[in-house]
């Protein structure tokens, strides 16, 4: 079987739903990163004191899962679920494939080592 | 291939089946002490006897080639996994060559018994030299011990080499080892509080025991110029506790070499609750919980860095050099107390210890200027610990000398220092439950109290920090009115962590608060305290939703309700996510407390609508009615319409007085108090709104060379107004001339009367007074929002502060028929930041209104 490895980009009120909705599907493991970035969401402008202070790069959370490529579908559509808002800003999910897994502690390979 | 295939098997079967029942021993009897040295016993007769095998069947020989065992083997000190250091010593030269076969099958030999081996070959020639880069052979050879060979070849090296090395090249040496134990210390944070301690190289471990050991003993070689009788002479007060350190570590590392069957020094959690299942090092007694073992541990730790840290600071002080000559300026901050060498301080008059505030006098001189306790100092404060505990300072005298503490560059140090010698938790017996605290949590590094310093010296170390996040945050403490109230939080954040309780945020408020009560803080203060204690985690809480949602903003901010609260918060913040570890506060959350923060402070600054209700239940109103039952009417008929802000910036006691102000102006239409606080002067003036009344206000403060940093202007249904100015007095005139408190008040009188001629005075200053060299330039800016409220104008003027420049906008609004509703002045550096809602007949200003207003703004202060 192979896998394959999810990158979801969220917004950082939606990681505890969304790390939960994974949880409830058997989805345990995961890699949380604080990043920033846009796509199509306008940055965010704040004036104090008279100085401007802008974010371009609005600050998200990126989570990466490596998982068997049959439980693919519904980890994306857990994550679709929970972080969903409908507004501009919600995120985007990309979807990669894995040619091997190895853990590190024993040398397992493969979807074993997920 | 060993040389002797049967003595090789022979000797790994003993060597495994004695390690089996060190083992079995040990886990009997958890003797560290015994378990190294018996270890060392098998491992040097093993070694002994492949010598005989390899090289000489006389153990006394061959004659120019001697074998000795350094560091941990030469201090019979092998730990199970720990390494051999030998050391194969040659007369000349010529004996490697000839010696090289029989030493190269011996090394082998003890290889292939799986003995991790550090053989080192020099000649006696080459043991004379000192390689600033080799120091560990230097130090290994501190340690070296006859084992075979050439016995009279070992003399020379350890009776005269030796010492002759030492005694030459103890400076050289004694920096070495300094700059070295150092720079391990900073890479552990130079503190022995981690959750997951090394026991071997982090501060208060052995490495630092044996540090200790060598420096005493090559300060000894190089006063004797020769070997002390009875080994490392150290100070006669440490010894006991100082061994009993020792083995108490020999014992837990026995256990984690068991443990582990390698050399892991890590002293990790699992391993924590087993060692403390077992009392590893504290034999006897009921089952030790981890959190308690540790605390046993924590206690020899810091026992051992504190002497170590001692004893580099006195070697390193006595000795001439570059360093010592800047180090020697700090002498000049001797004085009839104290007496400073190096870093270390020393106390002039010990007696004077009887006096509780000579013992908070020192720690505050340590705080101010970032000195340690010698060791004298030391002891003699730990004499006078009891008598201080028998009658300990207190209440307002206690936290006065504690602000002076906490306020001080220096503090954490200051406050570490007094925690070691158990004086913190006699003074503030609260700290007692997080004292070496252990919390498992693997984002924490250090243990609670210790976090809790760590967040105090992030604070202070803002000032000096050259990020530009962290600069951001030095301007905000900069603005901070009580500065020590955020310290003290800080402090006291997290001592309900070491309560029986799910919620340690509630526990360390209700602990906090009893401490508080003893330390006779004003209700404001303790009330401030509080507050941060409770909500310390309420930033962070934010920052896990969508900060640029206005709704997060607003939930936020009026949690936190005032913007000095919203700055300490922001401050604590920042302090206690940095303190977890040194990782923890990343770019991408430093960033977003700012945005969080300045978000916040734009909704308070653009939220004073709220006005009060007499009819509203309101916590805050029956407070104060409680307090003033006989005001009943007056009291609300005072409140009516003054903002929220009003009572959140006002303790009780102010507005009782306000309110007593104003039942006065029948009799006076203008009612004038003056106080001196903190850091600046508080004029507060009572009377009824009329035009022009807030620019004269500001224009005399001016007149009289005042700098307005702050101001504060409501005005209630009635139209009654208080304005509160805070200023700094750069002439000195109050200062130095009492009489002329009254005369000044008289003055602001006057001038509110008409009865002055404010522009005169204003001339008369401006014509003797120098203007303020503009480090900076400040680009004026004017921003107008109708939309933050419902019946006022918003209008921000951030322009260059100058003297005067308040008076002159506020005399722009009056000019341009503008009422002043609220003020809220700031002063940041050379820039005024001046937030005022104006109204013009009773309602907000039209946009032509606005455009007018705007172009005498202009012209008034130039663009």
């Amino acid at each position: 079987m192979t896998m394959t490895k999810i990158e979801a980009i969220i917004q950082t009120s939606k990681l505890e739903a969304v790390k939960e909705a994974l949880h409830e599907i058997g989805v345990e493991g995961m890699t949380v990163l604080e990043v920033r970035g846009h796509g199509r969401q306008k940055g965010h402008t704040e004036v104090y004191r008279g100085r401007e202070y802008t974010v371009d790069l609005i600050p998200k959370i990126k989570i990466e899962i490596v998982l068997a490529d049959d439980i693919v579908e519904r980890s994306v559509q857990a994550i679709v679920t929970a972080a969903r808002t409908g507004k501009i800003g919600d995120g985007k999910i990309f979807i990669t494939h894995v040619d091997d897994a190895i853990r590190i502690r024993n040398d397992e390979r493969g979807e074993s080592a997920l | 291939m060993p040389a002797n295939p049967s003595l090789a098997n022979e000797l790994r079967d003993q060597y495994l089946r004695e390690t089996a029942r060190l083992h079995r021993e040990f886990a009997a009897t958890g003797d560290g002490r015994a378990a190294v040295t018996a270890r060392t016993a098998l491992v040097e007769s093993i070694a002994l006897r492949l010598w005989n095998e390899c090289v000489s069947p006389d153990s006394a020989g061959p004659a120019g080639l001697a074998l000795a065992a350094l560091g941990g083997f030469g201090r019979r000190w092998l730990f199970p996994h720990s390494d051999v250091d030998i050391l194969l010593l040659h007369e000349s030269d010529s004996g490697i060559a000839r010696f090289k076969d029989a030493t190269r099958r011996f090394t082998q030999d003890l290889w292939d018994l799986r003995f991790r081996l550090s053989p080192a070959t020099r000649t006696l020639s080459e043991c004379e030299r000192f390689d600033p880069e080799n120091l560990e052979f230097v130090m290994s050879l501190l340690d070296c011990r006859y084992l075979a060979g050439d016995r009279r070849l070992f003399e020379r090296l350890h009776g005269t080499v030796m010492p002759r090395l030492v005694a030459g090249e103890a400076q050289q040496i004694i920096k070495r080892l300094a700059e070295l134990t150092r720079a391990r210390h900073a890479k552990f944070g130079n503190t022995v509080f981690h959750l997951e301690p090394n026991l071997k190289d982090g501060p208060g471990g052995l490495r630092d025991y044996n540090v200790a050991c060598w420096l005493a003993l090559i300060s000894g070689m190089e006063s004797l110029r020769g070997w002390p009788a009875e080994g490392a002479p150290l100070p006669m007060s440490v010894r006991i506790p100082f061994n009993s350190a020792l083995a108490f570590l020999m014992s837990v590392r026995c256990f984690l070499h068991f443990r582990h069957m390698r050399d892991d020094n890590s002293l990790s959690w699992d391993a924590q609750e087993e060692a403390a299942m077992q009392r590893i090092g504290a034999p006897g007694g009921p089952a030790l919980s981890a959190s308690a073992w540790m605390r046993i541990y924590f206690g020899h730790s810091r026992m051992i860095y504190r002497v170590c840290t001692q004893l580099l600071e006195e070697n390193t002080s006595a000795r001439p050099s570059l360093f010592r000559e800047f180090q020697s300026l700090r002498s000049r901050l001797s004085n009839a107390e104290f007496s400073v060498v190096g870093n270390l301080v020393f106390l002039r008059q010990p007696a004077g210890l009887s006096d509780p505030q000579m013992v908070l006098r020192t720690f505050r001189f340590l705080a101010r200027h970032g000195l340690s306790l010698s060791s004298s100092a030391e002891s003699q404060i730990e004499q006078a610990l009891p008598a201080l505990a028998a009658d300990p300072p207190r209440g307002a005298e206690l936290w006065h000398l504690l602000q002076e503490i906490l306020l001080a560059p220096h503090a954490a140090d200051a406050l570490r220092s007094m925690h070691s010698l158990r004086l913190l938790t006699l003074l503030l017996p609260e700290f007692r439950l997080i004292d070496s605290l252990v919390v498992r949590d693997y984002s924490h590094r250090f243990t609670v109290d210790e976090h809790s310093f760590v967040a105090i010296e992030n604070l202070h170390a803002l000032r000096q920090s050259q990020s530009k996040w962290d600069q951001r945050y030095a301007e905000l403490l900069d603005e901070l009115e009580q500065p020590d109230l955020l310290y003290l939080s800080l402090l006291l954040h997290d001592v309900g962590k070491g309560a029986e309780s799910d919620n340690h945020v509630q526990s360390s408020v209700e602990i906090a608060g009893a401490c508080l009560d003893r330390l006779e803080l004003d209700a404001p203060d303790r009330e401030a305290v509080l507050f941060l204690i409770g909500r310390h985690l309420e930033m962070s809480a934010a920052l896990r939703r969508d900060i640029f949602d206005p709704e997060t903003v607003r939930a936020f901010a009026e949690k936190v309700e005032t913007p000095e609260h919203l700055k300490m918060l922001c401050l604590l913040t920042y302090a206690d996510i940095k303190a977890v570890n040194p990782e923890a506060l990343t770019p991408w959350k430093a960033e977003n407390i700012w945005q969080l923060y300045i978000a916040a402070a734009n909704y308070l600054n653009r939220s004073l609508d709220q006005r009060l209700h007499i009819d509203s239940h309101d916590e805050v109103m029956e407070h104060l009615r409680t307090l003033a039952p006989a005001a009943g009417k007056k009291l609300e008929g005072f409140l009516e319409g003054l903002p929220r802000r009003y009572l959140l910036t006002h303790p009780a006691s102010e507005v009782l007085a306000h309110l007593e102000m104003a039942g006065q102006l029948g009799r006076d239409p203008v009612q004038v108090a003056l106080r001196r606080g903190r850091h600046w002067y508080e004029l507060t003036v009572v009377t009824p709104d009329r035009p022009f009344l807030f620019s004269k206000m500001a224009g005399a403060l001016a007149a009289w060379g005042m700098n307005i940093v702050k101001a504060a202007a409501f005005s209630n249904q009635s139209g009654t107004v208080v304005d509160t100015f805070y200023f700094t007095d750069r002439f000195r005139t109050l200062e130095l001339n009492l009489p002329e408190w009254e005369r000044f008040k008289s003055s602001i009188h006057d001038v509110l009367l008409g009865k002055a001629d404010l522009e005169r005075m204003l001339r008369d200053r401006m014509r003797s007074d120098k203007s303020r060299p503009q480090k900076i330039k400040v680009q004026t800016k004017i921003e107008f929002d109708d939309s933050c409220s419902a019946h006022s104008t918003l209008v921000e003027v951030i322009a260059q502060d100058q003297p005067g420049l308040l008076h002159r906008i506020s005399s722009t609004f009056a000019h341009e028929q503008c009422n002043i509703e609220i003020a809220l002045i700031e002063t940041e550096g050379q820039t005024a930041i001046d937030v005022f809602y104006l109204t013009s007949a009773g309602a907000k200003l039209s946009a032509a209104h606005q455009t007018r207003l705007l172009q005498a703004l202009l012209k008034e202060l130039g663009s």
